[in-house]
């Protein structure tokens, strides 16, 4: 399979995962209309990983996962700060704009059931388990913690990195699902497709 | 009397949400564990009726804690509330002696009625 073949498929696990990632959000929000950019796949060289995001100097939530079972790898959802206090004041009704202990709470639960739904759907998929670890949360500069999201990745030589935006209509909620899954394990994901040899 | 519960979870948003919903539809919520060792020691405490239990969690995962509460009570009627809802998960879950398995985001009305169904 030719590496645009391969970036294409990605392209629509991506889709589907963060399909069902926003479905969750959704109905945890009481119904809200979600839109999904095309997503974007890539392999990158670590050298340029670092940059893949862009804006590093924003100010953002990220919650990351580890994934283990048949198939592993690293997954992040990352929100602008403004986005996660939106999100903070319909999940828990306060709007103080502070980003306390329950606000923090809020977003690692809202983090864990939106990468878990992605994660349900490929699992689905497949037929493989694709454990999640407990969530981490942090609130830094993208760039922080993108990069510390590459860091528990051990990206050494070069990464796939998928990305998928998602915003609501009218309102500012946007934010970022990551996937960085391991390289043999995706081969495994394609051959029980019946898409063939990676 | 009303059923007294404990809630398993390790998001403190989580335990809050889920305490809401149960109290309000006239259950006791009378222990809260943010992993499964305190799940294993708070149930050991309080004997609740039913108990609610989260999968992915520090210290013990939930289906540890499921099989270490079975063990000391093999009547232990316990809900499972997770977002981890893939196939092996589930089976492995009611095998270890759970009796429903809820998966997040839920409704409200969901949690209830499984609640109400193992309670009867």
């Amino acid at each position: 399979m030719s590496s645009e073949a391969k970036l294409d498929f990605l392209k629509e696990l991506a889709n589907i995962g963060t399909g069902h990632a926003t479905t969750a959000l959704s109905q945890m929000l009481g119904g809200r209309l979600f839109q999904l950019v095309v997503p974007d796949a890539q392999m990158l060289p670590f050298s340029e990983a670092a940059e893949y995001i862009g804006g590093l100097e924003q100010l953002v939530a990220g919650i990351f996962i580890v994934v283990s079972g048949d198939v592993g790898g690293h997954m992040a959802f990352l929100i602008p700060f403004d986005s996660a206090m939106v999100l903070v004041k319909l999940l828990t009704g306060d709007d103080s704009g502070e980003m306390n202990e329950l606000a923090l709470s809020a977003l690692q639960e809202l983090g864990n059931i939106m990468i878990t739904s992605y994660l349900n759907a490929l699992s689905k998929m497949t037929d493989f388990l694709m454990a999640p670890s407990v969530p981490g949360v942090a609130v830094d500069m993208a760039g922080a913690v993108w990069e510390s999201v590459l860091a528990g990745a051990e990206v050494t030589n070069e990464v796939t990195v998928i990305r998928t935006e998602f915003f609501a209509d009218g309102e500012s909620i946007e934010g970022n699902i990551i996937f960085l899954p391991d390289d043999d394990d995706f081969k495994k994901i394609a051959r029980v497709l019946g898409l063939g040899e990676m | 009397m009303a059923k007294t519960v404990m809630i398993t979870d390790d998001t403190a948003f989580m335990r809050m949400t889920l305490k809401n919903v149960i109290e309000k539809n006239g259950y006791t919520v009378v222990a809260e564990a943010a992993d499964g060792e305190e799940a294993v020691a708070l149930y050991k405490e309080f004997k609740p009726d039913m108990v609610t239990m989260d999968i992915t969690m520090p210290k013990m995962d939930g289906i540890t804690a499921i099989k270490e509460i079975m063990k000391f009570d093999p009547t232990a009627k316990i809900i499972v509330c997770s977002a981890m809802g893939q196939k092996p998960m589930v089976i492995e879950a009611l095998s270890a002696g759970a009796k429903d398995f809820l998966v997040k985001p839920f409704d409200a009305e969901r949690v209830v009625e499984s609640l109400r169904k193992i309670s009867s």
